[in-house]
């Protein structure tokens, strides 16, 4: 039974910070129709930014993330603007190819520059999880989750109350239609993505101090990401976050009650099940 | 017969390069410049000819590698033998995945690849009673051979250029024959509106696995080469993402859907791997990334798609000139 809980524990922490990643790819695709393959580098660079502020600087991770956001956000308006604008009309295979090659340009540019070593951050305060009803919370990680949560709120209500956030919306459900009434779609185009990109950042310096951190670990969290976003319905907001907590608790409990080595397997495997069965998405409000 | 004489031109040109390169250093990157465009040859029948763009066939290489290697040190058959065994179990394989994964379009057929592969992969890392795990396999010597009298020297290279050299020119041939075919019209029509293709009554299921069998047949066969010639197999080395993103590279530079494409490619990816792996080791990938999105951005249908294009203009400018079109306009 601890078992249990302690599984449902880590899987929602971690579950949240998988939310928030698979919600800045799924806003990006729902507005551009880009699926960016570059999206796990984006995090990447997050995670680097919360290690080089605290190595540098001596600025806590979770801290820094005043600084970053808007970093992030600013290099996905640029990426936006300067790159991926003139490759959106050549259709979507091309800028699904395009994003590869980014990912691949930036990935191993961070290689070359930070080499392969694994890096860990170690926080004084976090040395030792706290341990509420003798479930075991890494505090990182639990700190993370509640900034994750703060962030994903306050994207809500941004996307649910404010003129931009509407906006955003409405060209995500049909952009001829938002040109129609006057939104400026390439604007909300730039602005989704950096705030996309700004979302990837953060989760990246949010987990920076719970996992390792290395060139290439975006390599895999952006599988895991569209394992997110197809579970929850590509382009769908709410489908993502559910999306990344189902994930979140499929690796803690499939490694505790399979096996470690096929925990990222399982979360593949119902990748492949949802896909074929449920394209749209679990939730049945995705855009297939 | 007169279509395929070019191709016998080809493959006698192909042969005759070790009488010219002598050098085992240049020819060790022919060997490699032949085997990557028949990996982009593999690539490019699925994602150029029929526009289904696969991240995933690092799996069908990987699998066409652990057949050789594991044919020669579990049951004794020779790598040359392998190859072919390689291509068709590969091929095999890529049948009930692309039943399942055909039935996605665009983008959700891309990462439906991206994760059988990484499923593929962590089958090979952790299926250690039949896979090595991640110790993966090494041969650590050949068979002995004798062809026409000789003892073939598995230390030099010419015996394995020979081998690669064919089989890209077959690769090279039967996208040229499948360009021809009616399953090639097939793939055209689907890769430019499939519901149109649908309506006019194109099995494109039936159509898309078929390319996907011969796609996997080629990168399988490749990956036996692989094998043979490296003579060692693990998972990182034969079922990595970069791998896939490799072969896109060569297809996407060399000219999406041409025939010609992958060996302009190929060319690239080995010109542009070894000046910049000399200085420094992971530098190469960077420019992979670079080119991909360069050639996108200011030349997508790739450099022997322009090359083409810019002929054709030259031979019509050409021969419009003595019609006297000039009076015309």
């Amino acid at each position: 039974m601890e078992t249990a809980v302690q599984s449902l524990v880590s899987g929602v922490l971690t579950g949240a910070l998988y939310a928030m990643i698979g919600v800045g790819l799924t806003v990006v695709f729902g507005v551009m129709r880009i699926i960016n393959l570059a999206h796990g580098e984006m995090v990447m660079l997050g995670m680097f930014g919360a290690y080089f502020g605290l190595e540098l600087l001596g600025l806590d991770p979770f801290v820094s993330v005043v600084v970053w956001a808007p970093v992030m956000f600013a290099a996905g308006a640029l990426i936006h603007r300067l790159l991926l604008r003139r490759i959106i009309p050549g259709g979507e295979l091309n800028t699904l190819l395009y994003t590869a090659g980014l990912s691949l340009l930036v990935a191993n540019l961070a290689l070359f520059v930070w080499t392969g070593d694994y890096r860990t951050i170690n926080l004084p305060y976090a040395a030792l999880p706290l341990r509420p009803f003798g479930i075991a919370v890494p505090i990182p990680l639990a700190i993370a989750f509640g900034i994750a949560v703060l962030v994903t709120g306050a994207l809500w209500l941004f996307l649910g109350r404010t003129d931009l956030g509407r906006a955003v919306r409405a060209t995500s459900q049909n952009a001829e239609a938002a040109v129609l009434m006057g939104i400026d779609v390439e604007r909300v185009a730039t602005f989704t993505f950096g705030l996309g990109t700004a979302l990837a950042g953060v989760a990246g310096v949010l987990l920076a101090p719970s996992l390792y951190l290395y060139p290439t670990v975006g390599e895999i969290l952006v599988v895991k990401c569209f394992v997110i976003v197809v579970l929850g319905g590509l382009g769908s907001v709410p489908g993502a976050i559910a999306g990344g907590i189902l994930l979140g608790l499929v690796e803690s409990f499939g490694a505790v009650y399979v096996s470690m080595a096929w925990k990222d397997g399982i979360g593949f495997l119902l990748f492949l099940l949802v896909l074929l069965y449920r394209p749209s998405g679990l939730f049945g409000v995705g855009k297939a | 017969m007169r279509r395929a004489l070019p191709w016998l031109g080809l493959g006698a040109a192909a042969v005759a390069v070790p009488l010219v390169v002598r050098n085992p250093f240049f020819l060790h990157l022919c060997i490699l410049v032949a085997m990557w465009t028949l990996l982009g040859a593999a690539w490019n029948v699925l994602g150029g000819f029929a526009g289904q763009v696969s991240f995933g066939h690092a799996s069908l290489f990987g699998i066409g590698a652990y057949v050789t290697i594991m044919l020669y040190l579990k049951a004794g058959i020779a790598p040359w033998w392998g190859i072919p065994v390689s291509g068709a179990a590969a091929a095999v394989v890529s049948l009930p995945i692309g039943l399942l994964t055909f039935r996605l379009r665009g983008p959700y057929f891309s990462l439906s690849t991206l994760a059988v592969a990484e499923l593929v992969r962590l089958v090979a890392l952790n299926w250690e009673s039949v896979t090595n795990g991640p110790v993966g396999f090494l041969i650590t010597d050949l068979p002995p051979v004798r062809i026409l009298g000789r003892a073939v020297n598995w230390e030099a290279k010419e015996p394995f250029y020979l081998t690669i050299a064919v089989l890209a020119v077959a690769g090279l041939a039967s996208t040229a024959w499948l360009r021809r075919s009616r399953l090639g019209a097939y793939l055209a029509a689907i890769r430019e509106d499939e519901d149109a293709a649908e309506a006019v009554g194109v099995d494109t299921v039936r159509a898309k696995v078929l390319t996907l069998a011969l796609s996997a047949f080629l990168a399988g066969c490749g990956g036996g080469f692989y094998a043979f010639y490296f003579r060692y197999v693990d998972p990182d080395a034969v079922l990595a993402i970069t791998l896939s993103m490799e072969m896109v590279f060569i297809a996407m530079v060399g000219g999406l859907g041409t025939v010609g494409g992958p060996l302009i490619g190929a060319v690239f990816l080995i010109a542009i791997g070894e000046t910049v792996r000399a200085r420094f080791e992971v530098g190469h990938l960077i420019f992979y990334g670079l080119f991909m999105m360069l050639v996108i951005r200011f030349m997508p249908e790739g450099i022997w798609g322009r090359a083409r294009r810019l002929l054709q203009r030259r031979a019509a400018a050409g021969a419009a000139a003595p019609g006297g079109l000039d009076g015309a306009a």
